[in-house]
């Protein structure tokens, strides 16, 4: 399966980001041939409704599982119309780190959107 | 004749000028276009006569048509829409209702219907002016709707001034385009200026004549006069800051109703812009 991570870089060492819609870059891992690579987020200097095209963005490149720190109500959404499954990443790791987090089973599954619309725009 | 007043930074006078403006004359219409936050009414207190509902459209899929081919979605520019995986997802407040997607649907399975963002409220002011007002429900991102329904609505009036809002974004673009005359209200001081230059920026490129009112002169520099003489704009008038002028703005008062001495400001102003010729 590919997992995708927010991340502020292109390697699996790079942190996760703190944000969804508006990340820098998604570093997205397949489990089954071990390889990685990074999809630069077009959503994070979208006017409006980046949570929704950063869903479409990792549903075009197959991802079945998303690891975020927060959801916003579009980003929610959207993940229940392209049948993705969100989880909650965990505090300040490398992307490396919260997929192996998932593996283990210690990351939270997100049910319903964790942060009002708009959060991601107020970190710069 | 139809005159915006328009400022660029926001709490310059705007309001202060519109109203005390159409106080001279009981002709005068006046609209509010700050449709995010009107305030034109506070000092005005019309009795309202009507109300008027305003909507905007936004796109519903028929499932049984759409085969989720995915046009509508790469054409939005506002991730409004945006075909998923069994469904297609459609985000009612980012929709600007350009009408694209549904020209774009191979299938006819796009239709639009409506919802109301806000509404218009008409009266009498306490003068005896006409004025309407725009109000824009709270979270909607766009007014313009209102804006352009209010510009309508006034379009056959005689002598119209249009409180516009701050900024130079497309509210403010809405509300001053196909005017004949622009005031713009400024305060002498290093930021009123330099949201100032924006708006005549914006004026030039939609060829509107302009002119500027200093409100709150002799607070700041010196900066604004500077400008306008290197830039030929020409001043129409000022306002001192009087801190009894502050004092009827705060208790929601009309100053020049309580300070005489200042109507002839306004008396002037209107005559400069109606009575001469005014081009920038």
């Amino acid at each position: 399966m590919k997992i995708a991570v927010c991340s502020k870089g292109i390697e699996l060492t790079s942190l996760c980001d703190e944000r969804f819609g508006r990340c820098e870059t998604f570093v997205i891992f397949d489990t089954k041939t071990k390889e990685c690579f990074a999809v630069d987020n077009e959503a994070k200097n979208e006017g409006a409704g980046a949570g929704g095209k950063a869903v479409k963005i990792l549903s075009d490149n197959k991802v079945d599982i998303i690891i975020a720190p927060e959801l916003g109500p579009k980003a929610n959404n959207a993940i229940k119309a392209f049948e993705i499954e969100a989880y909650r990443a965990l505090g300040n790791i490398t992307v490396e780190e919260q997929i192996k987090n998932f593996q283990e089973g210690k990351l939270e599954k997100f049910e319903n959107s964790s942060v009002e619309e708009h959060s991601g725009l107020r970190r710069v | 004749m139809k005159i915006a007043v328009l400022s660029g930074k926001g709490g310059t006078g705007k309001t202060t000028v519109s109203t005390n403006l159409s106080a001279i004359n009981k002709n005068i219409v006046l609209i509010d276009a700050d449709v995010e936050e009107p305030n034109a009414s506070i000092f005005l207190k019309p009795v309202i006569t009507k109300e008027e509902k305003i909507y905007v459209e936004y796109p519903v899929i028929d499932s049984e048509k759409c085969t989720l081919c995915g046009r509508c979605g790469d054409f939005c520019k506002f991730n409004a829409i945006i075909p998923a995986k069994n469904t297609v997802l459609v985000f009612k407040e980012s929709c600007h209702f350009c009408g694209g997607c549904e020209i774009v649907c191979p299938t006819e399975a796009l239709k639009y219907e409506k919802r109301e963002i806000g509404k218009i409220i008409k009266g009498t002011t306490l003068l005896k002016n006409y004025m309407e007002y725009g109000l824009l429900n709270v979270g909607e991102l766009s007014g313009v709707k209102i804006i352009k329904a209010l510009k309508e609505n006034i379009k056959d009036r005689e002598l119209v001034i249009i409180d516009s809002p701050p900024g130079t974004s497309c509210t403010t673009v809405a509300a001053v385009e196909d005017t004949d005359f622009a005031i713009i209200v400024t305060e002498p001081t290093p930021f009123g200026v330099s949201d100032m230059k924006m708006v005549v920026e914006m004026l030039r490129d939609m060829k509107i004549p302009f002119g500027v009112f200093v409100n709150k002169a002799g607070l700041g520099d010196m900066e604004v006069y500077e400008y306008c003489e290197a830039e030929k704009i020409e001043i129409l008038g000022e306002v001192p800051f009087d801190k009894n002028i502050s004092s009827y703005y705060a208790k929601g008062e009309l100053f020049t109703q309580y300070m005489p001495q200042y109507k002839e400001i306004f008396e002037n102003l209107f005559e400069e812009i109606v009575g001469g010729k005014n081009e920038n």
